[in-house]
């Protein structure tokens, strides 16, 4: 259902299927990446969510609700969608430092672990998005490059992927004890 | 009431606001290992008013220098705050906070001055951090909807959404409060405020008359409006008053914004007594328990039956005051006070609720462990989060201000 009061967020997802179209998925992704880092350096430093010692985790996916919504209207999950998560898998896999890529489980997660990564930088640490669990069907994704960097293992990763959405290990470069 | 034992407990609370400060200058809401092991601006808010209240001018200073630090670029102060000042929210915005943190400033301010304000007070301190005061005002400002002249917000004090989205009283109040704060500060130091000193007015009577009921003799907990700048507000899809009866709507005389001896606020205070006095165990509750959100078990909260202890003491009702306050001695355990207090029934229910309706988080297990193997339970009483700072924080205020009416051994002289 779409009414003019609440238009925007559909209209964001409309704008990333039609970008795809227009000028690749290379350009649509430096651009949800942008938008991250700029409202990331608005909102400044810091985490959002849940901790448990250095894991932080989404108890609810952010833009879960809005996904499910779209997809009801749309039919189906865009392919433009699909066509950038997978060349955003692809720098991944050909990066050599595959640990600071997100574990994509929808376009979205594009914008949200560039805005999660630049909040983390201005906090004086790094993050690694070691799994995260798509709100529409619940597919668990992870990031192994990132799960063994961050030193824990896949098994714990899937055992709070139960009950959230989406993890980060947390490496603070400097952080008071307690 | 139990004079030795009330005095046992205001040394112990000043242990606890000291011993729950971080070396960075924030207090905990709750001790590390605990429930809420965080800072969170409205808490570290209440401790520092605690902490003026004892004397601890020094920890006030530390606990504002870290707030302020913490300032996000916006100017907000968020839910919460890791200990080195790192946001570490998990809520939507809370903008009382911002006032409070405004609001214990000037206290602060006020209090370094005291008799000899003119020549004593820490005007460096106001200087050095006046950029974060301007900021932190204007994004309370940022936040003020222009056809009713109130603040905004999405939560306040009790982080419930359902009853406190849109103008809500306390974060009214906390927010007018603290610009007024800022106003005192700005002339101290010899800055043009008078912008801010008009937009405080405006919400100050706007408080005083949108967020009052005169048929009801009570100011009202809440305007329900979704979005701050619907225009007008009376096609808001949330567009609702929340009339029930919230022990907050005294918030107008906790922060100064009228007299406790304003018919207003005694009216208020009367209906307040009269819902929310627990006639089983004793002690205020927060809001009607059919509001459904009864974390631990509904039941009285220790902070709040302080804060109208101290309204009793400043209207010279001191069976009332000793009524209040003399239920919180007697509900301290090993001289530490708990978020509240239930009963065995109330907390079963509960947990019968939430469990039924699938709206138990993982996170509320290790408190329902807690308070099922607290001694007091064997006595009937389920103890939630014990010690919370915040009471203690109030609970030095209300005592001090009891114990000044009398002169008697315990009187600070």
């Amino acid at each position: 259902m779409i009414r003019l009061k609440n238009i925007l967020p559909k209209a964001f997802l409309i704008a990333i299927v039609e970008m795809v179209n227009i000028d690749g998925v290379e350009k649509t992704y430096r651009l949800l990446n942008s938008i991250g880092i700029e409202l990331a350096e608005i909102e400044g430093p810091g985490f959002e969510g849940a901790w448990e010692d250095d894991i932080n985790y989404l108890p609810i996916c952010p833009f879960g609700s809005e996904l499910i919504d779209f997809n009801n209207i749309y039919g189906e999950t865009p392919h433009q969608f699909s066509k950038l998560m997978n060349y955003a898998n692809k720098l991944k896999d050909e990066s050599e430092d595959p640990w600071n890529f997100p574990a994509l489980s929808s376009v979205l997660g594009i914008l949200q672990h560039s805005y999660t990564r630049r909040r983390a930088e201005l906090a004086q640490a790094k993050i690694y998005n070691v799994g995260s669990k798509s709100a529409i069907n619940n597919i668990k994704v992870y990031n192994e490059q990132a799960i063994e960097k961050a030193g824990i293992t896949q098994e714990y990763v899937d055992e709070l992927l139960e009950h959230v959405f989406c993890v980060y290990k947390v490496e603070y470069n400097q952080k008071s004890n307690i | 009431m139990n004079l030795p034992e009330a005095s046992k407990i205001y040394e112990n609370s000043i242990h606890i606001l000291k011993k729950n400060q971080h070396e960075n200058g924030g207090f905990y809401a709750s001790p590390p290992g605990t429930r809420y092991p965080f800072i969170y601006p409205r808490d570290h808010s209440v401790d520092i008013l605690g902490a003026i209240a004892a004397g601890m001018l020094y920890e006030a200073k530390k606990a504002l220098e870290f707030v302020l630090n913490a300032q996000k670029p916006l100017g907000e102060f968020s839910q919460r705050y890791d200990v080195d000042g790192n946001d570490a929210s998990y809520k939507d915005l809370q903008i009382d906070g911002n006032g409070l943190v405004l609001f214990a400033l000037g206290k602060y301010f006020e209090a370094t001055g005291a008799s000899f304000f003119d020549e004593m007070a820490d005007r460096a301190f106001i200087e050095k951090h006046w950029e974060k005061i301007e900021k932190a005002v204007q994004f309370i400002l940022m936040n003020k909807n222009e056809e009713v002249d109130l603040i905004h917000t999405i939560n306040s004090i009790h982080e419930y959404p359902a009853y406190e989205h849109g103008f809500e009283i306390y974060a009214n109040c906390a927010c007018c409060a603290g610009m007024i704060a800022a106003v005192k500060m700005g002339h101290a130091i010899g800055k043009d405020v008078s912008d801010w000193e008009v937009e405080a007015e405006k919400v100050r009577q706007s408080i005083m008359t949108r967020l009052y009921s005169p048929r009801r003799r009570s100011f009202i907990k809440c305007i329900r409006v979704k979005d701050r700048n619907s225009k007008p507000i009376g096609y808001d899809a949330f567009a609702s008053t929340v009339i029930d009866v919230d022990v907050v709507e005294y918030a107008p005389a906790y922060f100064e914004l009228v007299s406790d001896h304003d018919t207003k606020i005694r009216s208020t205070v009367k209906r307040i007594h009269e819902n929310l006095w627990d006639h089983e165990i004793g002690g205020l509750n927060r809001y009607p328990e059919y509001w459904g959100r009864n974390n631990g078990g509904y039941g009285p909260w220790c902070h709040f039956t302080c804060q109208l202890a101290n309204h009793y003491a400043e209207t010279d009702n001191m069976d009332m005051a000793e009524m209040y306050l003399g239920w919180v001695v007697d509900m301290a355990h090993n001289h530490m006070l708990p978020e509240h207090i239930s009963t065995i029934d109330r907390f079963e229910l509960w947990l019968e609720d939430y469990t039924n309706a699938m709206i138990l988080r993982d996170s509320k297990m290790t408190m329902i462990e807690n308070v099922r193997s607290h001694t007091k339970w064997n006595d009937g009483l389920a103890y939630v989060t014990i010690p919370l700072i915040w009471p203690h924080a109030e609970y030095i205020r209300a005592y001090r201000n009891f114990i000044n009416r009398f002169d008697n051994a315990y009187a600070f002289k």
